[in-house]
């Protein structure tokens, strides 16, 4: 019988080693007919299994459109996550989802500016966001992605990064922590980036994702710009362990991240203790 | 809703017949102070008369402490299970406050994914309840979860030499059919029963004042000073958890077994309490310290499903309180908390 509770059997189709600490895996179901009725939206997440290890929860980092496969961005650093990496292409993985009612506003966006802030990993989630919003570019006004990566190796999708900055249409800004030698870059943190930013609080939708520690300083540059709650959008990291709000690990307040999130508007937020 | 009588020389009979007829839970005196549900075979095992509250809780049965929620084959094609199945089974003796405790679950497993493994199980229990006098740390009249509305298929009320049953569901009324010589109940039986409740009423000697506890918790949310106060002794060991009848957290964890070509993920009881509740791969732990997390608890209990499904998530049973062994009290804390708020 099929639950809640029962995986997907999907095969890991391609690995591609990204920085020293974090692959980008392509997946597809097995069934081909679960891999065509598959639809996710920007911002929501999956649970994976490895079998004879466990279950995490990795948000989708890639275009909705592509109906092909799915793509996960994952740092080696949980037990499941390191069982992962090392896995070969052609292994086989259990899936469930997708999961999350709180999405990035890839709707609402539509004819207004949208500004992405990413932190670190953060950048993963987004991908779905920025992949799906550069399909239908017409659609939005002007587009800024502000990224912080701790130093030049740790700088993920490098590619996509280097494709951005070759439209005119799109504006990039890179920051790093630690800069090495060869980088012309900025340096500091992402949230030093934001008083660069030009676009008209009322026309803007920004989308926020990155560690925990560093919502409170973009949210403060954010406000400073007078960018308003209910146009701010922040995906939350909890300890999801089922996905279908029953563990409730991933509570916050009344609501739990994993089917009320993960991506909440600020608004929300500010209703939540201890969100952000 | 019917209404019957069971005259108490039938009732041996009554219970004789079901524990004949099938796999039967009832109380059952484990010790000097416990009283746990457990298989019955013979009515003579059968001891409905315990002061203090069963632990474990009934919810044990229908979200067992640990269950397996899927298992998988991983030699040559990988190969993923589920089995969900159950059999019909009668938990007997459980009183209003656990009915409501199950009521609330039926509730939190239903709500946006069905929970198929509480459900099957939900569906296949046959659930007899029975009033009794509360114990001292029991405060559910305050709670509002004295008395059970539904959730039951029969409730049976002791007046003495009878009992004043209510017939919830069509499956309790089959069962007294089959199994029971009953009556309609008479306007003098319903006046002995509601005689009975108002003296069961009298007896709740632990009360909390929840009004306006919704907006008080917000008052009082960063008063550092008065959690401290209150979690001061807190050993984060989970047992108010473990004993609640709503509450249902649960860890999942994947083991393998000996031969390692099988492997069983499980489920079980986690507590909110516990340390590493809300730490994440990486090494963040979003509630780090106990203050924050008894805090959380409470907000559970008493807020959070408020909002959710607008009821609390504490039937007031009082099983935290005896079981806790820094003496924290939910009954205290409550009212601490409208005491702090009012001056």
């Amino acid at each position: 019988m099929e639950t809640i509770y029962t995986p997907e059997l999907a095969k890991i189709t391609r690995i591609e080693s990204i920085t020293p600490s974090e692959k980008i895996f392509d997946i597809s179901f097995v069934d081909k007919e679960v891999q065509e009725n598959f639809n996710f939206l920007p911002g929501q997440f999956v649970e994976l299994t490895v079998f004879g290890i466990g279950e995490a929860p990795f948000s989708i980092a890639s275009n909705p459109n592509n109906k092909v496969k799915f793509q996960l961005c994952v740092r080696a650093i949980g037990n499941v996550s390191k069982a992962l990496h090392n896995l070969k292409e052609g292994s086989k993985v259990g899936i469930r989802g997708p999961f999350g009612k709180g999405t990035f506003p890839y709707e609402k966006a539509k004819g207004h500016n949208v500004l992405a802030i990413a932190g670190g990993l953060g950048l993963a989630p987004l991908m779905s966001f920025l992949t799906y919003m550069i399909d239908f570019r017409d659609e939005y006004k002007n587009v800024m992605i502000i990224y912080g990566a701790v130093n030049p190796t740790n700088i993920l999708y490098k590619n996509d990064i280097s494709y951005w900055s070759t439209r005119d249409d799109i504006k990039v800004c890179v920051t790093v922590d630690n800069p090495d030698d060869k980088w012309t870059g900025e340096i500091g943190v992402c949230t030093k980036l934001i008083p660069r930013v030009d676009f008209k609080p009322e026309d803007t939708y920004t989308i926020v994702c990155g560690p925990p520690v560093m919502y409170k300083y973009v949210v403060a540059e954010l406000e400073k710009k007078n960018f308003t709650d209910d146009k701010i959008f922040l995906s939350l990291e909890r300890r999801m362990e089922c996905g279908v709000g029953k563990c409730n690990h991933c509570h916050i307040g009344d609501k739990v991240t994993c089917v009320d999130g993960p991506v909440f508007s600020l608004w929300d937020i500010r209703n939540l203790k201890e969100a952000i | 809703m019917l209404y019957k009588i069971l005259k108490k020389d039938d009732y041996r009979d009554f219970l004789t017949h079901l524990i004949e007829n099938y796999e039967f839970l009832g109380p059952v005196k484990k010790d000097s102070a416990t009283h746990d549900f457990v298989r019955i075979k013979n009515f003579d095992e059968v001891d409905t008369n315990y002061k203090r509250t069963t632990i474990a809780p009934a919810k044990k049965i229908l979200y067992p402490s640990t269950e397996k929620l899927i298992s998988y084959k991983i030699e040559g094609e990988i190969k993923v299970e589920s089995t969900v199945n159950s059999s019909e089974k009668i938990l007997f003796g459980i009183d209003a406050c656990d009915v409501n405790g199950l009521n609330f679950l039926d509730k939190f497993f239903t709500s946006d994914f069905a929970d198929e493994y509480y459900i099957v199980k939900r569906e296949k229990l046959i659930v007899i309840g029975l009033d009794r006098m509360p114990s001292e740390t029991n405060f559910s009249l305050s709670m509002g979860k004295e008395y059970a509305k539904d959730g039951f298929d029969l409730f049976l009320t002791d007046l003495g030499n009878k009992f004043f049953v209510r017939v919830g569901t069509y499956k309790g009324s089959s069962l007294l059919q089959k199994y029971a010589k009953t009556q309609d109940a008479s306007e003098a039986d319903f006046k002995d029963y509601n005689k009975y409740m108002e003296e069961y009423r009298k007896n709740f000697k632990s009360k909390v004042d929840i009004n306006n506890f919704y907006d008080n918790f917000e008052i009082i949310y960063d008063d550092k000073e008065l959690w401290d106060k209150v979690a001061k002794n807190c050993f984060s060991c989970g047992s108010c958890c473990l004993v609640c009848p709503t509450c249902f957290c649960f860890n999942v964890k994947d083991d393998m077994e000996l031969n390692l070509k099988v492997g069983n993920r499980l489920r079980e009881w986690d507590s909110c309490m516990i340390p590493d509740y809300g730490l994440v791969a990486g090494g963040h732990n979003f509630r780090p310290n106990k203050e924050n997390r008894l805090k959380q608890r409470y907000r559970c209990k008493l807020k959070t499903f408020v909002d959710r499904f607008n009821t609390y998530a504490c039937v007031g049973c009082g099983r935290c309180i005896e079981t806790c062994m820094a003496k924290i009290s939910i009954a205290d804390d409550i009212n601490l908390i409208k005491k702090e708020v009012s001056v």
